[in-house]
């Protein structure tokens, strides 16, 4: 039975010509779009746990603390709580910072009358602190110590970056869905043509006892074999997408969006890419409308 | 294998409404020839097809081989239907497929297996003396040819009831004759037969119980 309803398949998958082909080139084209911004997505989201893990929060201080203070404030600042590491950063310090980021200038920095940089205490938050909430918590926190002037960092370009992320996801969902709900059609459409060429053998399997599974069957499995057929043509150009980008990209990553190489989609990925494929395929199928008499 | 009683059958509604069928009883028992006639537009096609189950019927009970089809659920039709043979008086063949492919096609939907499946085309093929034509399209048949493919393709699943509608309607009188004498033979192998037909020149051939339908009322049943 089974071997029937396969050869019945492919026999309509034949008989749909051109129509077919174009179902197949459609589904391609969403899946494609999909998987191209599944792609981008997943990079971007591992980009944006790495901006995660370097957030960093700078208590400003209204003085330099004696050194037999120091002790005691940063015994003070770790205990508000979500505190994974603690770097202070005297006066001096912060100049010879700010000399080697000037470079070639950091002779300016020489003609100041006196260093008029605070000292400061960096906090590296834990990392379940490490959300644009959790470090606005922490700054609240940390500016209620009478030690302190002003605190400043967060994350809030890495909310920037998520919220984008996020953007980015629903106009590919969105995108993806109207390719999606248009190849459907086009799978609905050139499985109804096939059954309105087939309708004489459709009226026979009806009148000789055939159930209503066996008579639909084949149209379930010619739609999966267009979604399945689509979905390897997507992932190829996909596959191919990527060889050709990432090497002209991945110079420009690390200095941008601090990304040191970008990844494929897994193995569990593409087959669920695969798969999606085939439901949109069967989904055709299955919504051809067409009877035969009797 | 086939008990009509009360059975009537109206199309449309309304003013538009036609009674294609009036209270219509009688009786088949297994292994019997029937001939069913009239001219037509009398009822002859309706009422086969009230048989297997192509149309309920606006009142009355039907039995047929055991099942109630008048009560049938649309998910039992099959059921009724792998039972039933069924020619028509063209021969429905697929046009895309060999003599063998269509015969084998029934075989194939229902799920036969594999290897009974060449052995039962070829022998329904042999019975109906069509086996050289095994390898013929369609179009390249004669009507008589056709038809007993046809005759092959509803025998193929060797049915408890071959119900016949009008097979020998499009063939000359040879023709019909071969026919004749091929659904005689299926009969006499236990097969119960309802042949029906509008050629008033056949039922005498056939000296079998006749049904005569006029008007939707079955207005004779003898022999």
């Amino acid at each position: 039975m089974l071997s029937f309803i396969v050869n019945e398949a492919m026999r309509d998958l034949r008989r749909a010509g051109r129509i077919g082909l174009a179902a197949i080139l459609l589904i391609a084209l969403s899946l494609t779009a999909l998987g191209g911004f599944w792609l981008l997505s997943l990079n971007l989201g591992r980009a944006i746990d790495q901006w995660g893990d370097r957030v960093r929060v700078i208590v400003y201080l209204k003085d330099e603390p004696p050194a037999a203070k120091l002790e005691d404030l940063m015994q003070r600042i770790e205990a508000v709580g979500g505190v994974q590491r603690l770097r202070y950063v005297s006066k001096t310090d912060a100049l010879r910072e700010l000399k080697r980021s000037l470079g070639s200038q950091a002779d300016v920095a020489d003609q100041l009358p006196r260093n008029p940089l605070p000292a400061s205490v960096e906090v590296t938050p834990d990392a379940a602190v490490a959300t644009p909430e959790g470090t606005r918590a922490l700054v609240g926190r940390l500016s209620t110590l009478p030690e302190v002037e002003e605190v400043q960092g967060g994350s809030q370009w890495v909310e920037g970056l998520a919220q984008f992320r996020l953007l980015f996801q629903g106009v590919g969902l969105v995108i993806g869905a109207v390719l999606a709900v248009a190849a459907i059609l086009t799978v609905t459409t050139a499985t109804t043509l096939v059954l309105h060429l087939r309708r004489d053998e459709m009226e026979i399997m009806r009148l000789v006892g055939a159930t209503e599974h066996v008579i639909r069957a084949p149209r379930l499995v010619q739609g999966m074999a267009q979604g399945l057929v689509a979905a390897i043509v997507a992932l190829a150009t996909l596959e191919v997408a990527y060889a050709l980008a990432v090497p002209r990209l991945e110079p420009l990553l690390p200095v941008t969006i601090g990304l040191e190489r970008v990844t494929f989609l897994s193995p569990v990925q593409a087959l669920a890419l695969i798969a999606t494929g085939a439901l949109l395929g069967a989904l055709g199928g299955l919504l051809a409308r067409g009877r035969a008499a009797a | 294998m086939i008990r009509l009683q009360h059975v009537s059958m109206v199309f449309g509604a309304g003013p538009s409404q036609v009674a294609a069928l009036t209270d219509i009883s009688f009786h088949v028992a297994k292994g019997e020839f029937v001939v069913l006639t009239g001219p037509s537009g009398a009822g002859k096609t309706t009422l086969l097809r009230l048989l297997y189950r192509a149309e309920s019927p606006s009142e009355g009970d039907i039995d047929v081989a055991g099942f109630d089809v008048s009560a049938l659920r649309r998910s039992e039709i099959p059921r009724l239907r792998r039972s039933i043979g069924i020619v028509f008086q063209d021969a429905k063949l697929l046009a895309g497929r060999t003599v063998f492919e269509n015969v084998a096609f029934v075989l194939r939907v229902l799920g036969t297996p594999r290897r009974e499946i060449t052995p039962k085309a070829f022998a329904a093929l042999k019975a109906v003396g069509l086996s050289a034509r095994a390898q013929a399209f369609p179009h390249q048949l004669s009507q008589g040819e056709a038809q007993r493919a046809s005759l092959a393709r509803a025998i193929v699943k060797s049915p408890g009831l071959l119900l016949a509608d009008e097979p020998t309607g499009n063939l000359d009188e040879e023709m019909a004759g071969e026919i004749l004498g091929l659904v005689k033979d299926i009969w006499s192998r236990g097969t119960t037969v309802v042949f029906a037909t509008h050629q008033a020149r056949l039922v005498p051939h056939l000296r079998r119980r006749t049904l005569r339908l006029e008007g939707g009322r079955l207005v004779k049943d003898e022999g």
